[in-house]
């Protein structure tokens, strides 16, 4: 006899769980920082899905929860609650011998400070050999390394200290250091913040390289225009959730087209721009109205303010 | 990651820690050698300074029936060699053969009944005496070396001696000439079973400095006994008896036989001090034993008891009780050292942790395993401090000193304690990739734990001071060494102190910034601000310097003790600032002499004698002196003297034991009666506190109808010893002055020891105090680089930064160094009834003089190096020229 448990078990197994084939998976994503009963949310229950070999950017105003994401995405943070999952792995109950291996082999990070992301004492090859050898990964390292230096366009660099490298250089090293363990996804914070224009275009281009050549997932949390216009999916941050997605494809006569679209989560819990609501003063309520093809969002009538 | 090269990229950190390691190395091995060095000094001047019985060894029997008898040199070589054998090992190490171990036979008070020919003598003793080796010490002036005995058949006077034995005796010169026995004399010794000598020859000593007279005094002079009521003294001689002469020699006489076992000082040590007691013990047991063993031991004598008379056991033990003293005053110095050393190279690590902290996080992040992070950065720490501490070791060897199992621990424990303090703080620091990512969350206040833990340990700590304060030690310190309990306190306290400091020493500093913050500066307002809320100032400095001021001051106070308590006890022997005292009287002339010295301002003829007192058979010391005079003399030192006796007749102070008698009368040169007008207890360095003390006017004895007396000399001014001695001229007054009598106990053994090592350790703890204020500094340097490069946007001139680094450190080094003041002052409080410095000062010391001088110097001083310590830095630092500029977040 089928009991009611089967039913539902047999209803779940046909129907594709939430974000089941991504390669990066946050479901109700929430990160909590507390001390003294004073808390911060940095993180409010946060959905995204990317998938394989994407290379997408995430924005959002700062305290918008985008660091904090990407340190939870990398490893470094663990969050309060909710479902993250990064190349199949759970981020949630991972013991701290998996998170090391995680980040050794699963992720690579760039960080904003160009200066941060390498050893200033270390040669350019050093650095990139660092990883593989906290890793133990002895074989092939230095070739390796080179590989990878020659992909970067920074090969002239190998023997070289920080201190003796343009800012671009040091943050095409960086990428190489996050590269080094042959990770699935790269995560990067800001890599173009303390660039100019033309070396942030550099270490763009050497990014996407890397995504392309490599098939590397990379996610880049930005403010730089030049980088969130570039990538194929904009992903906006607000509040600690993701708000918005620009889709961007290119048109038959060779222009880039985006498009802008709000993020609908799996309660149907929808964040309209604030722009819009401000247009059209809307404010605690709306009216929904169900169309054949789609919703229509009215602004509560004053009449129906003052039955409050 | 690579040890070595972080410690190449890290050298300026390094080289603080390696710097750091080897001094504290070297400190804490060479200190103890030095302090082992002056133990075994001491010990060797104590040994040193005793007369050979003292420490020597002497088997001694009185023979009470002739199977006890010996009546061979061979028997003596025989049983000297079964003592020797008998040595434990220990103790056979110090018995040198040779040296002033001989054996001998010797009677003792034999009465000279009659002289030949001549009426006979009274008062007369002449004792006969066998020693082994006495053939090389004396030399034969006047006829010739004693023979074999004779038998006398008749003794012309004596019909009744029949067949007396005739021994020959070599008598000294000396006395032979005081006893009139010259060369050809025979003497009939003893009332009973008595013998003829016949003097035979005159000697003198060859050597009078040899060691063994020591051991013999009475052969190579003559002794004067004075007894109570005598007109004359008994005068006593030894004559000098042959090896044959053992053969007529026997119990019927007081006869002593000896073995002399001489004691070489250098084996002997301040560490086998205990065991060479013990070994002592041992051997008396060995020889007590003899005569009750059934097998009648190794000596064959049966009945025999033998004894073992030595000075050396409680030499040793007082020796022992001293150094307790020393050794507990010496580990809370060297603690307190190797505290603030282990405390200021925990800071040395903290800088170099904080240096590689970038590098580590990096690594960690990039997916360093927290082992990994922390094996390279204990490994850096190792590559320092291992050699530091091995090269502070070797440069130990270069103190003279013996070597002691501490020399070699504790720079292995100085290693590995800041290795694994470096293992922890990284592994702590490590423990979270990312620990420091987010600024915008408040920092955690104390916990309530923490704060329960805090004040049990204040609790502990004041609790266990009271203790200490109240009951003492619970062990006694002579027999079972330094009570730990007494150097546990300290560090408590300590603890205590730094806890409570560290918890409120923002408190006072908020009234100073309110008062700040009404006057127009802004930087003293801004700096005192951040000393009173920043969570900048680690708390590192405050347990470094707290310790510091605590053992400087704490030394301070009980070398201050120490030296106001030998001048006390210097008073109390000498009481005055010179004095010539004599049996007889001193002559006027002498006085006048005297007087007439320069350097000489005043000088107080005193009488005293010992007295019969008509009120029974008591026995009272009197004196006679003018009070009045004598309280102008001793003005400004300890002494106290009494109000002089006013009244009727022949005025006096007494005692208790003559307090109840109105007047009484006494027999001092004829009999006086006196009227008791006053109590006094002691009149210190005239006469010790006693119940039978009468002290009358100078003119006592005038009033009496006689006349003055004067046998004592209190001499005012400031007089030269051999000066007055040569004035004086009297060979059998003793003179002294302030200054022989307190170098004399200034010269206690050890006591230059504490004094000294309390000196290195005040200016070593004022150096690791002033590295301590700069190495925190610096550690804080970036974040006040950041403060300060944003004060600088605001208008902040580089002046201004100056003042406001020293003002932001400066509140905390002026109240820990209050703190470490207290806390040194009451140290000696908690302290003080658990040491015994008598030792040192000659007398008891019975209270710590609380001089506020050298203690408030000492922390005004040591504030004042580390406040120049945090100028300096703040000086000769980075300029912090760069003002923060928009869009710049460091």
């Amino acid at each position: 006899m089928t009991t009611l448990s089967d039913l539902e078990a047999q209803a779940v197994r046909n129907r594709p769980a939430f974000g089941e084939h991504a390669h990066i998976l946050c479901d109700n994503l929430v990160r909590i920082f507390k001390t003294e009963g004073v808390e911060v949310v940095a993180l409010q229950g946060l959905d995204l899905l990317i998938e394989k070999g994407e290379l997408i950017a995430i924005v959002g105003a700062s305290g918008s929860g985008k660091s904090t994401l990407l340190n939870v995405l990398s490893g470094l943070d663990v969050p309060t609650a909710g479902l993250a999952r990064v190349a199949g792995m759970d981020l949630l109950s991972m013991t701290s011998r998996d998170r090391l291996r995680y980040r050794r082999s699963v992720v690579g990070f760039i960080w904003q400070q160009t200066g941060r992301n390498l050893l200033p004492y270390l040669t350019g090859q050093e650095n990139v050999l660092l990883p593989m050898r906290l890793a133990g990964n002895k074989r092939d390292a230095r070739r390796r390394a080179d590989e990878l230096l020659e992909l970067l366009g920074v090969a002239d660099c190998a023997t070289r200290r920080p201190g003796e490298l343009s800012g671009g250089q040091q943050q095409r090293i960086a990428i190489a250091v996050a590269l080094a363990n042959e990770p699935e996804v790269i995560l990067a914070d800001e890599p173009t913040g303390e660039l100019d224009s033309d070396t942030s275009e550099e270490v763009f281009g050497a990014l996407r390289r890397a995504n392309r050549e490599l098939g590397v997932t990379a996610v880049i949390v930005t403010h730089d225009p030049l980088v969130s216009e570039q990538v194929d999916r904009t992903v906006g941050i607000r509040d600690g959730r993701t708000s918005s997605e620009t889709l961007r494809r290119t048109s038959e006569d060779g222009d880039v087209i985006a498009e802008e679209y709000a993020v609908l989560d799996r309660v149907g819990r929808l964040q309209l721009p604030r722009d819009f609501m401000n247009a059209l003063e809307m404010e605690r309520r709306v009216r929904l109205e169900l169309e054949r093809d789609h919703i229509g969002v009215w602004p509560s009538a004053p009449g129906e303010e003052n039955n409050e | 990651m690579n040890a070595w090269q972080l410690v190449r990229v890290h050298r300026g950190a390094a080289a603080v820690l390696a710097l750091l390691a080897l001094t504290a190395s070297l400190l804490v091995a060479g200190l103890p050698r030095g302090f082992e060095a002056a133990y075994d000094d001491a010990l060797a001047a104590m040994v040193d300074e005793v007369v050979a019985p003292q420490t020597d060894l002497a088997v001694r029997l009185r023979p009470n029936s002739p199977e006890d008898e010996l009546h061979d040199r061979s028997e003596f070589a025989a049983l000297d060699r079964l003592w020797r054998d008998a040595l434990p090992p220990l103790l056979s190490s110090a018995v040198v053969p040779g040296g002033t171990g001989h054996q001998s036979a010797k009677t003792h008070g034999t009465p000279v009944s009659g002289v030949l020919g001549r009426p006979t003598p009274l008062q007369r003793y002449v004792d006969l005496a066998w020693a082994s080796n006495v053939g090389e010490k004396v030399r034969y002036v006047e006829g010739r070396e004693p023979g074999a005995p004779r038998t006398l058949a008749t003794v012309p006077g004596n019909p009744d001696l029949k067949n007396v034995p005739l021994f020959e005796i070599g008598l000294v010169r000396e006395a032979a000439d005081a006893m009139r026995l010259p060369v050809g004399t025979t003497v009939l010794l003893g009332n009973s079973y008595t013998i003829a000598a016949e003097v035979v020859g005159l000697f003198e000593a060859i050597d009078p400095s040899d060691r063994f007279w020591e051991h013999n005094p009475e052969v190579k002079r003559v002794t004067v006994r004075w007894l109570p009521e005598a007109d004359e003294p008994d005068l006593m001689a030894v004559g000098l008896i042959p090896d044959a002469g053992l053969r007529e020699l026997n119990s019927r006489r007081e006869l002593y036989y000896s073995w002399v076992l001489g004691i070489d000082g250098s084996p002997i040590n301040a560490r086998n001090a205990t065991p060479m007691i013990q070994d002592i013990v041992d051997f008396r047991q060995v020889v007590e034993q003899q005569g009750e063993r059934n097998d009648s031991g190794i000596a064959q004598i049966p009945a025999a008891s033998f004894e073992l008379t030595t000075g050396l056991d409680p030499l040793l033990e007082g020796f022992l009780t001293q150094l307790r003293t020393a050794q507990t005053l010496m580990f809370l110095m060297l603690g307190g050292l190797a505290v603030v050393a282990l405390g200021v190279i925990a800071l040395a690590v903290q800088l170099l942790a904080e240096r590689m902290r970038a590098g580590l996080g990096l690594a960690r992040a990039r997916g360093g395993s927290l082992g990994q992070i922390t094996r390279a950065g204990t490994g850096a720490t190792a590559l320092i401090v291992v050699p530091a501490a091995l090269a502070g070791y070797a440069a130990s060897y270069l103190v003279p000193g013996p070597i002691t199992p501490i020399v070699h621990l504790s720079p292995a424990i100085l290693a590995v304690t800041t290795v694994a303090f470096a293992a922890v703080r990284l592994a702590f620091a490590h423990r979270k990739p990312l620990h420091d990512s987010r600024n915008d969350v408040v920092a955690p206040k104390p916990s309530p734990r923490r704060i329960a833990f805090e004040l049990l340990v204040i609790v502990l700590a004041l609790g266990g001071a009271y203790l200490l304060r109240t009951r003492g030690l619970a062990t006694d310190v002579a027999e079972l060494g330094a009570d730990p309990f007494l150097l546990l306190v300290p560090a408590a306290l300590t603890l205590a102190a730094a806890l409570i400091t560290l918890r409120c020493y923002p408190l006072p500093l908020r009234l100073i910034v309110r008062l700040a913050n009404r006057r127009r500066g802004a930087v003293p307002f801004l700096g005192l601000t951040l000393a009173a809320r920043s969570r900048g100032v680690t708390s590192l400095p405050v347990l470094i310097l707290l310790p510091a001021l605590a053992v400087s001051v704490f030394g301070a106070l009980v070398s201050g003790a120490i030296f106001e308590t030998q001048r006390t006890a210097t008073w109390q022997t000498v009481g005055a600032p010179a004095r010539v005292e004599r049996a007889a009287e001193i002559p006027a002339d002498v006085i006048a002499k005297v007087r007439a010295l320069p350097g000489v301002t005043s000088v107080l003829p005193v009488a005293k004698g010992t007295v019969q007192v008509a009120t029974g058979a008591q026995m009272a010391t009197v004196l006679a002196m003018d009070l009045a005079a004598y309280r102008d003399l001793v003005a400004g030192s300890p002494l106290v003297v009494p109000d002089p006796p006013v009244g009727d007749g022949i005025p006096v102070l007494v005692s208790a034991n003559f307090a109840p008698y109105a007047s009484f009368e006494i027999g001092w040169h004829t009999r006086m009666k006196l009227t008791n007008v006053g109590s006094i207890e002691k009149l210190p360095g005239l006469a010790f506190e006693s119940s039978n003390l009468i002290v009358m006017p100078y003119e006592g004895p005038k009033i009496a109808g006689l006349r003055t007396y004067t046998n004592i000399l209190l001499i005012g001014g400031d007089v030269d010893q051999a000066l007055l001695e040569r004035t004086v001229g009297l060979s059998d007054a003793v003179v002294e002055t302030f200054d022989s009598a307190h170098a004399r106990i200034a010269e206690a053994p050890l006591a230059g020891t504490i004094i000294a090592s309390f000196t290195i350790a005040t200016v070593a703890l004022a150096g690791y105090a002033l590295i301590a204020v700069v190495i925190a500094l610096v550690i804080g340097a970036a974040d006040r680089a950041r403060a300060l490069s944003f004060l600088r946007t605001l208008g902040l001139s580089q002046r201004q930064a100056r003042l406001l680094t020293v003002l932001e450190v400066a509140p905390l080094i002026v109240l820990t160094s209050l703190a470490g003041l207290a806390l040194g002052m009451l140290l000696p409080a908690a302290l003080g009834p658990s040491l015994d410095l008598s030792a040192y000062a000659g007398i008891a010391v019975t209270e710590f003089p609380l001089t506020f001088t050298t203690p408030i110097l000492l922390a005004a001083g040591l504030a004042a190096v580390s406040i120049l310590g945090a100028f300096g830095h703040a000086s000769t630092g980075r300029r912090v020229t760069t003002a923060l500029r928009v869009g710049e977040s460091t």
